[in-house]
């Protein structure tokens, strides 16, 4: 067997292998536990969406599978190696883009930031940047400072900073929480179809049960105190997903359900 | 507009009085010239360079103390600011040193360093730092963390960190106590100048009271109190530009 055929097999085993993992992961801060025993495996290229009450750890997860916190027990890893730091082929989108953005930089300023940690040519970077506010739906909106911005296009712009860093893993915390119903409907489908583009992972929380079923592949739902996995269901709903026809289909209906007796039984 | 013409009025409204005062002689002309002599004595001592020649000093004076004041209040103000431990051991040693009075520290330094330039821009600095340096640490503490967050999230190295997130989000403050810090500046150079007999406008004046010349006087502090305009207009210029970003909330 050549050198080339096994390392081909080595990444095909790779890839079928889990890229995020929670083994028994467990967080205690300040003395008390909120994520306790985790177990959870996210495949490459799969949208899973996480559920849960308020306060259940849905941020907390996020934290430790970006690296921005450490598991206090067990393990978390990203494509087999323990996540201590965060990476930069993981990007994380905030829920408070207004606190994410850097106010004194515009749109391609703060899209910049991502470019110049990571190193590209000075001279590449209007092209890359041009290229990437295009891609959010912001174009012609390179020199606007966030100030001058509403709600919806400073969220496009935090995600085209994530998207600046060429991320193979997109970890979102409640991205369109803050937005109206229809600047969010948009948003759900221009994030569908560039991570479908370019096959990205997405880990994405959000408290919109509908949300979590029109996104992902998979959805979870957690349990709190301590926080862990109440349900798991398989979303088999064809892609591209529609906002009319997908929301109608009597799957997702079914799923719907399901999830709200699941939260309702957490709420007491 | 309305304001900035009124301003003037009052001004001009002042002058006058003053030539009024002066002309009725309420105030004996050997202590109280009147504008127009005051305003003669400024230009002779320009013509002749005399007072260019002060003026250049002071604001030599005034530049040197301030900028290292500001390099050196900058940086330790990012030190202490930037670090949680750094604040709680450093801050009551500060919450000491900064009300003294920097006429305290003027026999000390005098002492250590004599009469001389060198004295001269220690006390300018030591007086000027503190405005800039509590600015500045409060910049540094008042981060949003979330933008560190971003930082890590983006692996970015610590000078980069301080440099395109820290420093920036803490001009703001940093600029205003820069300001602050350029009116104590003025202040301690006429006193150095005056203590010391160093070459600037408090010497200048000094040497007009001894002599009795109150319209050199005269000329010494309307020259002094057109520093401290100009130099802090130039400040809010600065200002203006480099928070371009901030008026647009
Ligand atoms: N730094 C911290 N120190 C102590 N407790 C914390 C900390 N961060 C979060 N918690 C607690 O952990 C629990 C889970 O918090 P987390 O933010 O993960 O919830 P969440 O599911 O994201 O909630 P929400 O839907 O309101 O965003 C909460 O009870 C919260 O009070
Ligand atoms: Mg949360």
């Amino acid at each position: 067997m050549t050198l080339l055929a096994r390392l081909d097999e080595a990444k095909v085993a790779r890839r079928q292998q889990p890229l995020i993992t929670f083994n028994g992961a467990t967080l205690r801060l300040g003395g008390k536990t909120i994520i306790e025993n985790l177990d959870l495996a996210v495949r490459p290229g799969e949208f899973l969406c996480i559920v849960g009450a308020s306060g259940c750890g849905k941020t907390t997860a996020l934290r430790l599978a970006a690296g921005l916190y450490r598991p206090s027990g067990g393990a978390v890893t990203f494509d087999g190696q323990p996540m201590l730091e965060p990476r930069r082929e993981v990007a994380i989108v905030f829920q408070d883009y207004g606190k994410a953005l850097l106010p004194w930089r515009t749109a391609a300023g703060n899209i910049s930031l991502a470019l110049e940690a990571c190193g590209i040519p000075v001279r590449e970077r209007p092209g890359r940047i041009a290229e990437l506010l295009r891609k959010v739906g912001l174009p012609g909106h390179a020199e606007k400072y966030p100030a001058e911005m509403s709600g919806g296009m400073q969220q496009r712009l935090q995600i085209a900073r994530c998207l600046a860093q060429e991320p193979t893993t997109l970890l979102m915390d409640e991205p369109f929480g803050a937005l109206d119903a229809m600047t969010r409907q948009g948003l759900q489908d221009e994030v569908l179809s560039l991570t479908a583009a370019s096959n990205t992972t997405v880990v994405f929380v959000t408290h919109d049960l509908d949300e979590a079923i029109y996104l992902g592949d998979r959805v979870i739902g957690l349990l709190p105190h301590p926080g862990r996995i109440g349900i798991e269901l398989d979303v088999n709903l064809s892609r591209p997903r529609d906002q009319l026809a997908t929301r109608e289909h009597p799957e997702f209906l079914r799923l719907r359900r399901q999830l709200f007796d699941f939260i309702k039984a957490t709420e007491h | 507009m309305i304001w900035r013409i009124a301003s003037f009025a009052v001004a001009a409204g002042f002058v006058g009085l003053w030539q009024l005062i002066a002309d009725l002689k309420l105030i004996s002309p050997v202590f109280l010239p009147g504008p127009d002599r005051a305003w003669t004595a400024l230009m002779r001592g320009f013509a002749t360079g005399d007072l260019t020649g002060k003026l250049i000093g002071t604001l030599e004076h005034m530049a040197y103390g301030w900028l290292a004041a500001s390099v050196a209040g900058i940086a330790l103000g990012a030190l202490i600011g930037s670090s949680r431990l750094m604040r709680i051991y450093i801050a009551p040693s500060l919450e000491f040193l900064r009300p003294l009075p920097v006429s305290a520290i003027i026999p000390v330094a005098i002492a250590m360093l004599g009469l001389t330039q060198g004295m001269a821009l220690f006390v300018i600095a030591f007086g000027a730092i503190w405005p800039i340096m509590l600015a500045t640490i409060h910049g540094f503490a008042a981060v949003e963390p979330r933008l560190y967050e971003v930082a890590r999230a983006l692996q970015m190295s610590r000078p980069a960190i301080v440099f395109k997130i820290a420093l920036p989000s803490a001009l703001p403050d940093i600029l205003a106590g820069m300001r602050l810090s350029l009116t104590v500046a003025l202040i301690l150079s006429v006193v150095c100048e005056v203590l010391a007999g160093l070459d600037g406008l408090g010497h200048w004046v000094l040497l007009s009271a001894r002599a009795f010349r109150s319209a050199d006087l005269f000329a010494g502090v309307i020259l002094l109190g057109a520093t401290g305009y100009v130099t802090s207009i130039a400040m809010s210029l600065a200002e203006r530009r480099l928070l371009a970003w901030q008026s647009t909330r």
